[in-house]
């Protein structure tokens, strides 16, 4: 098989090209989400609140059917209750907020299956659920477009709020910033972002595409910035290949984007040589702080 | 100061002058923070006010430089010594300007009183102690304001770094800057601020350091661990501005 044939010719598809502007498209915005998921420890919430769109989704897709904008208000809507009604729940009773979302999440995420599966509709969960580049409609082409400039946006105009409330909120604080907005806008985006790629990634691995690339570039980089560019990068390198694996390889897209993703990561925290375990284990017990 | 029903800090009345440094003294949960947090302008009081100057605190903002604990950040983000101290200056920008020359002046100026030019390219976990505490001075100091509030500034320092420190905020008291930080360790206080605020839930003194701190204060303050004051309440005096 010539290189023509591994990477040109998968291309000859409609659905490909689709599949890969918008892998390439959320893996941009994705990479950029990913690093402040990382950053404020929030990685384990990004993966929570994608399960909980699952209800929503289905919701929409019974009354109105393959409607792209439809499914994308039914992901948000189950998003955002998720995320406000932990944040309630948290402040009105002795729960936690981790305890919370967590609760709340597997409500939403068993809610959805239970729809899905008895629902009188063509919805394939295992597309649902772990993705499928061969549905990608140019409606949700469109739509990972538009949210992708929408983070890049976001990110470049409120650059120094986002950095301020993701290192030191309090200091934000002091300074009139509004780390409630801030956050609750990040959310926002983070839940947007989760919709616009389940169709290609697929709910439970949709924030593979945000976090892998993400922990990768932190083992990486001493600058904020050249984190989010680096992510961005592996994002985008990954996306690309994932989508040529899945087709060669016959597995789904979601997966094989996953699995890319993966293995930069596993090299990443193996040979980083400042913040990787080998550098560490070299080091010895000498990783205190230099004089 | 109430958060809900509990009343964490009650009938203050004091005066801190400018160009002085005054140490906030007392055990846990005698109302340090919250009354940093008061002068800050985060805490809606329950009653009385607290004047800046002739502003409400919220007004007073560019005047007023907060100084973080030192474990509330976390030390392994992606950013250097630089890129810290640059973030003083955000709040005087606007959504798009970007950084212009008397911003790097100001954040040159602050590394450089601080010591710490030559570590502006470091990421900021590869730094002692008393080096990340210098950071957070040279943001404050990068702000622009003459009011410094300091959260437990030597928690978790060394005994050169709390030295360190101590030089550092008495230059900065002779300069004219104001100076205010809540303590924990009396013996610190004593040798680096000129004033006390001594709290236990309400005032228990305030005023020259050697008179706040006399063993009949200390005792009151610090009395058999946490005591809640019923009924015995000082008056509320106010304080007169020289020591």
């Amino acid at each position: 098989m010539s290189l023509h044939d591994l990477v040109i010719s998968p291309f000859a598809y409609e659905f490909m090209r689709r599949g890969l502007l918008s892998a390439l498209l959320l893996g941009v915005s994705g990479g950029m989400i990913g690093c402040v998921l990382v950053l404020r420890r929030l990685a384990l919430m990004g993966d929570a609140l994608s399960h909980s769109l699952l209800p929503g989704v289905a919701v929409a897709w019974y009354f109105f059917g393959t409607s792209t904008s439809a499914l994308f208000f039914g992901g948000l809507a189950a998003g955002l209750l998720t995320a406000l009604g932990s944040a309630l729940l948290s402040r009105l009773t002795r729960v936690k907020e981790d305890a919370a979302f967590g609760s709340l999440f597997i409500v939403f995420f068993g809610a959805g299956v239970a729809l899905v599966s008895k629902l009188p509709t063509r919805i394939n969960l295992t597309d649902f659920l772990f993705g499928n580049v061969l549905g990608v409609s140019a409606g949700e082409l469109r739509l990972a477009a538009a949210v992708s400039l929408l983070t890049v946006a976001v990110f470049i105009l409120f650059y120094r709020s986002v950095l301020l409330e993701t290192f030191d909120p309090v200091f934000h604080r002091a300074t009139g910033g509004h780390g409630g907005l801030v956050h609750l806008g990040f959310l926002t985006l983070t839940v947007l972002n989760l919709v616009a790629a389940m169709q290609t990634m697929g709910i439970v691995l949709a924030l593979g595409l945000f976090l892998l690339p993400a922990v990768s570039a932190y083992l990486w980089c001493d600058r904020f910035i050249t984190m989010l560019l680096v992510s961005i990068g592996i994002a985008v390198v990954d996306s690309a290949i994932g989508i040529l694996v899945s087709f060669h390889a016959g597995i789904a897209s979601g997966a094989a984007i996953v699995l890319c993703l993966g293995a930069v990561f596993v090299l990443s925290a193996l040979f980083s040589p400042r913040h990787g375990a080998m550098g560490t284990v070299r080091q010895g017990a000498a990783r205190r702080p230099a004089p | 100061m109430r958060y809900g029903r509990l009343t964490a800090l009650r009938d203050l009345t004091f005066a801190i002058p400018c160009g002085s440094s005054t140490a906030i003294l007392g055990q846990n949960g005698a109302g340090k923070s919250t009354l940093l947090r008061s002068v800050m302008g985060w805490q809606r009081l329950a009653a009385g006010e607290i004047r800046i100057g002739d502003e409400h605190p919220q007004h007073a903002r560019p005047r007023l430089a907060y100084v973080p604990q030192r474990h509330s950040v976390d030390w392994d983000f992606p950013i250097t010594v630089r890129g810290v101290v640059e973030q003083g200056r955000y709040p005087s920008l606007s959504m798009f300007r970007r950084l212009g020359r008397p911003d790097h002046e100001r954040i040159d100026a602050s590394l450089e009183e601080l010591g710490i030019s030559d570590l502006a390219s470091r990421q900021i976990r590869m730094l002692s102690g008393g080096q990340q505490q210098r950071v957070f001075l040279a943001r404050a100091l990068a702000q622009g304001g003459d009011i410094f509030l300091l959260d437990e500034p030597f928690a978790g320092l060394d005994l050169f770094g709390c030295e360190e420190l101590t030089h550092i905020l008495r230059n900065w008291a002779e300069q004219g800057r104001t100076v205010l930080a809540a303590v924990h360790d009396l013996a610190i206080a004593r040798s680096c601020f000129e004033r006390g605020v001594l709290l236990d839930t309400s005032l228990v003194a305030a005023g020259a350091i050697g008179e706040v701190l006399s063993p009949e204060n200390v005792e009151r303050a610090y009395r058999g661990g946490r005591c809640v004051h019923t009924g015995h309440a000082r008056d509320p005096r106010p304080e007169e501005a020289k020591p």
